[in-house]
């Protein structure tokens, strides 16, 4: 009856213990509230929370312990083998009764203001254990008088405060932020940021998700509705690939609260900020709530009914399009509706152009698919942190997949494990993380191949003319990535001495491809000295890797099966279309006129394609250029599954009706279909779903039930839900590394990715996590803003070739010498321009405004 | 047997011919109009209007502290407390001194079609604000005009708390643009005989 999941390597003691006279074996050193629990026996308690570390503040957990005089606090007191353990004896329920009356005693007891008041946890368990009468007649101390906010989106009540410290472990030992602490001692101890200034944070409210009273408030929900009105949906968080679990909340259509749940889901309570105040694109006014057409050539775009839309479209896209048509589908749609997607172009239109996201090189995703092995099936992150070495190269964790990150950091903390970080940028998770490797922006392939020329020195120590060209081809390595080779020894020392390694690898190898093949070789490398490696990527799309499960790609279909005619990929269909060959594209959630890197380019061939059809939930950089838009539906609004980077399968639920006349994407795509072909389907989200699992052994038998069950041991890894493996035949093909466009006057490698706040063009439409942001930024290096005397905060000129915007300057310590870091999110400073076509990470110069 | 029945039925048409029942029923009404004293008829709604007690539950009232601040803190309670769902409850928040704390409705407001006036709202209220006043006037074309809102509730009370009721006033039938009201002059009262 072990609580921990059973490690093979670890010997276990168990121990024998009588709780209230049933006697149950644990493992030692288990916690008798954990050995309670466990026995059926429920414990009542305020600061006990598992990941973080038991402090036993609250003592609502005291129990008694046969022999001993004192009550103890059940949370921190491990067992022992013999002991007897009463939970349930008058004496423990006196002291309960008592506690609570010691909280309450300072207590605002202003339930009837507090937002918290229906779902607080001093309301239940005073209703449950409570005295019910308070003696304190004193009158009450008071930390302020009224609630003062913490940050744009965290407000505060002192005066609730139940002394349980959960905020601020939180804060250190999830988030790693550190902004939280407690000022002063005893009940006049405070939790709040120094001098209750307002935080420098993540605004990731995970302090107000663990507060068990109304202490920490949301500021967006603050006085809008009671708990019992809300009408809630479990759903998917659609900002990232990590898939964090979470339920959004509307009061009379409209979301006004996106919260998590303990044990719930792969994330628990943590979310990020975009997650948990990013809901507000549902009800954006800015939705698409009508199809608009352009009735001119070059008119502008008018409100339309469904039915002349439809017939447009059916007047101008050929249905045997063969190679002239093609299709772009966004990793947010679900995976039913993506499938159905590539099943329209392939079978209705006959079209093997299709591709998924609106960045990245189709030859680049397969040769990624291949070296990060996501063809042989889900590997849980929770895997990866039992490896003696976690790798984490190509991603900007902390802000692209900031939960993901929250589970290394927690999970790091409580074992020996190494954990490395390679990157350009200084990121939060530098600190736990005990080897920082800081290269040039796209130079992943030259630390790679460092980093294997290392490993292999000693089978080439044999020889001294390959020694001297292996330093020679060293040294170019460590030049190209500015690393030193201590750097490099020490991270050769690190995975050689490790029998099991995770490699974690991000979006760079997508967006600089020729790292991919020096991955995959470190990959083979590593397995050839006989360790376990396992690798995950790390995404930015939610349902990134479910688009490519699908087969959204023009070299394979569904479950990688390779295409019988590789068509082209969304930079093929481009070229294409910029020389007039294309006659009519489809792109559904996708923006790549925002997003492409070339802006120029991608522009020019959009308005140069015959027809374009847009399907989009807002009136994107896109959909301005198309020719008809069609209005879909965000992820609060069908039901669906999105396959997370771990590649765990994972529901999402409708909570409202799509706005206005707009419509489901699913049911959209096959009325297109069904106007070509009357028996195109499955007709709806569930016979889809059995198609797939039918024809798929890699979705065959993948549980989707587990996902909303609540587990109170924070047992979060769900291994039912992730995908199994398949055959493919993927090939990594080899890519040139592209010169920079630019020459040397320009000091700044440019470095770009998603903001923390944001993710994609998406999330601009919500007002919180726009104040958030405080303006656009551009980050670099503190070394590099001494050296050319510039501050941060303030504005500065950044210039690459043919593009220039001004931009608020932040400093970040520790980032790479020399790089300079725009977020890709920020409609005003479309990052895309400094991009050229077939060129590699621009330069820029950075001045005073 | 049957000469009883016959005399029976020989009274019986004596009485209807001469309205005996009908003459006994009139010397009752005509008593009461005639003798000030036994009079119970509420001249209502043209001279009198019957002000009930405190312990009345008509429409409901939000009410004020003495300088002038709302006590609502929309706490909704009194919403999960009514057993017809009929009370709607919106927060918000304003500290520009509107309401005792800077929770305040938004919209506070009542469909007096499905209420019961049960008082539940009114022992659900943990500020006193909500109480079932005694104005029980309500009839009117619209079932909109059923539903009433919190601007409307928020009105000083025409009958004040500490006049503890069950008298009936002299009252005249006034005339608006909007329908028909009766003014009730609290002054002049009287008991209401039994």
């Amino acid at each position: 009856m072990g609580l921990q999941p059973i490690n093979p390597y670890k010997r276990y003691i168990m121990v024998t213990v009588k709780i209230n006279g049933k006697e149950i074996t644990v493992e030692d050193n288990t916690l008798i509230l954990d050995a309670a629990r466990d026995a059926g026996y429920e414990i009542p308690t305020f600061c006990y929370q598992a990941d973080l570390m038991g402090i036993g503040s609250c003592r609502m957990c005291l129990v008694e312990i046969e022999g001993q005089k004192k009550l103890q606090p059940s949370c921190v007191t491990p067992v022992l083998h013999g002991i007897s353990i009463l939970t349930e004896t008058p004496t423990v329920m006196s002291a309960r009764a008592s506690m609570l009356e010691f909280l309450l005693a300072n207590h605002a007891m202003d339930c009837p203001v507090c937002d918290k008041g229906g779902e607080c946890e001093l309301q239940d368990m005073v209703y449950k254990y409570g005295p019910h009468k308070g003696r304190h007649a004193e009158p009450k101390f008071k930390f302020h008088e009224k609630d003062y906010a913490l940050s744009p989106v965290i407000i505060k009540n002192s005066n609730r405060c139940v002394q349980c410290m959960k905020c601020v472990r939180v804060c250190r030992e999830v988030v790693g932020r550190n902004v939280l602490g407690a000022l002063g001692r005893g009940d006049h101890q405070e939790p709040t940021s120094f001098f209750r200034s307002f935080l420098d944070c993540d605004a990731d409210g995970n302090c107000i998700e663990v507060c068990p009273v109304g202490c920490f408030m949301r500021l967006p929900y603050r006085y809008k509705t009671r708990p019992w009105d809300l009408k809630g949906a479990d759903t998917i968080c659609p900002y990232c690939a990590t898939g964090c679990r979470m339920v959004i909340e509307h009061r009379d259509g409209e979301v006004i609260r996106a919260r998590a749940q303990l044990g719930v889901g792969m994330n628990s309570e943590t979310l990020c900020a975009r997650g948990r105040f990013g809901y507000e694109i549902i009800n954006s006014e800015a939705r698409l709530t009508t199809p608009l057409v352009r009735r001119q050539r070059h008119g502008t775009l008018e409100p339309a009914t469904w039915e002349e839309a439809f017939r447009i479209i059916k007047e101008r896209m050929p249905s045997l399009g063969g190679n002239t048509v093609g299709g772009i589908a966004g990793a947010r749609l679900a995976t039913e509706e993506l499938y159905l997607f590539q099943k329209l172009m392939r079978e209705v239109f006959k079209t093997p152009n299709v591709d998924s996201g609106s960045r990245w090189d189709a030859a680049a995703v397969e040769g990624f698919i291949a070296a990060t092995d996501m063809a042989e099936g889900g590997v849980s992150v929770f895997d990866c942190m039992e490896a003696d070495t976690v790798f984490v190269i190509g991603s900007q964790v902390s802000e692209e997949n900031p939960v993901t990150e929250y589970i290394i950091r927690r999970i790091s903390a409580g074992r020996r494990m190494n954990v490395i970080i390679a990157g350009p940028r200084a990121m939060k998770l530098d600190s736990s993380a005990n080897l920082l490797l800081r290269h040039y922006p796209a130079a992943e392939a030259a630390l790679l191949s460092a980093v294997i020329l290392d490993i292999n020195a000693a089978k080439l120590a044999a020889s001294a003319d390959l020694t001297a060209a292996k330093d020679a081809k060293l040294d170019g390595h460590l030049k190209a990535a500015g690393l030193t080779i201590d750097d490099v020894r020490a991270l050769a020392t690190k995975l050689r001495n490790s029998e099991s390694i995770a490699i974690m690898a991000g979006t760079e190898f997508l967006r600089y491809p020729h790292g991919i093949e020096s991955l995959n070789l470190l990959k083979e490398l590593l397995r050839s000295l006989g360790k376990k490696v396992r690798v995950m990527p790390l995404l930015d799309r939610s349902n990134q890797r479910g688009a490519w499960e699908m087969g959204v790609h023009p070299a394979f279909g569904p479950g990688y099966v390779k295409a019988p005619a590789p068509g082209l990929g969304i930079s093929g269909m481009l070229d294409a279309a910029a020389d007039n060959s294309m006659d009519a594209l489809y792109i559904a959630g996708a923006d790549p006129a925002a997003l492409y890197p070339d802006e120029a380019h991608v522009k020019e061939a959009l308005s140069k394609v015959r027809f374009l059809v847009v399907q989009d939930i807002f009136l994107t950089e896109t959909a301005r250029l198309a020719d008809v838009v069609l209005p879909g539906a965000s992820f609060a609004e069908k039901d669906g599954m999105l396959t997370n980077q771990e590649g765990r399968a994972q529901i999402i639920r409708k909570l409202l009706p799509p706005p206005g006349k707009a419509k489901v994407d699913l049911d959209i795509i096959r009325a297109l279909g069904e106007m070509y072909d009357r028996s195109f389907g499955p007709k709806n989200a569930a016979l889809v779903l059995d198609e797939i699992r039918r024809a798929q052994p890699m979705y065959a038998d993948v549980s989707l039930a587990f996902n909303n069950k609540r587990n109170v041991d924070n047992k979060l890894d769900n291994k039912a839900a992730l995908v199994k493996g398949t055959k493919a035949a993927l090939t990594i093909r080899k890519f040139e590394q592209a010169a920079s466009g630019q020459d040397a006057q320009y000091p700044f490698m440019l470095a770009t990715g998603n903001h923390l706040f944001h993710s994609g063009r998406l999330t601009n439409y919500s007002k919180t996590l726009n104040d958030l942001m405080k303006g656009m930024t551009v980050e670099i290096s503190e070394e590099d803003a001494l050296a050319s005397g510039l501050a941060a905060g303030e504005r500065v000129l950044v210039s690459g070739a043919g593009f220039s915007v001004t931009l608020m300057l932040t400093v970040k310590k520790g980032t790479k010498r020399g790089v300079a870091f725009i977020a890709e999110n920020f409609d005003a400073a479309p990052v895309n321009r400094f991009f050229r076509k077939g060129k590699g990470a621009p330069r820029v110069k950075i001045t005073k405004a | 047997m049957n000469e009883g029945k016959g005399r029976f039925d020989i009274m019986e048409l004596i009485k209807k011919v001469l309205f005996t029942d009908f003459v006994k029923g009139l010397v009752i009404t005509f008593g009461y109009n005639v003798s000030m004293d036994s009079v119970i008829t509420v001249k209502y709604p043209d001279e009198e209007k019957w002000i009930p007690y405190r312990r009345f539950r008509g429409l409901h009232t939000l009410n004020r502290t003495a300088d002038g601040r709302e006590l609502c803190v929309a706490c909704e309670l009194c919403s999960k407390a009514c057993p017809t769902r009929c009370i709607t409850v919106i927060p918000m928040e304003d500290n520009t001194g509107r309401g005792i704390s800077d929770r305040v409705a938004k919209v506070w407001k009542v469909d007096l079609v499905r209420c019961l006036f049960c008082g539940y709202c009114e022992d659900a209220c943990p500020t006193r604000a909500v109480r079932l006043g005694r104005e029980y006037e309500l009839a009117c074309f619209d079932r909109n005009c059923a539903v009433k809102n919190r601007e409307e509730l928020l009105r000083p009370q025409p009958v004040p708390e500490e006049m503890s009721g069950g008298v009936v006033a002299k009252a005249r039938l006034r005339t608006t643009p909007d329908g028909i009201e009766v003014v009730a002059d609290l002054s002049e009262t009287r008991k209401r005989r039994v």
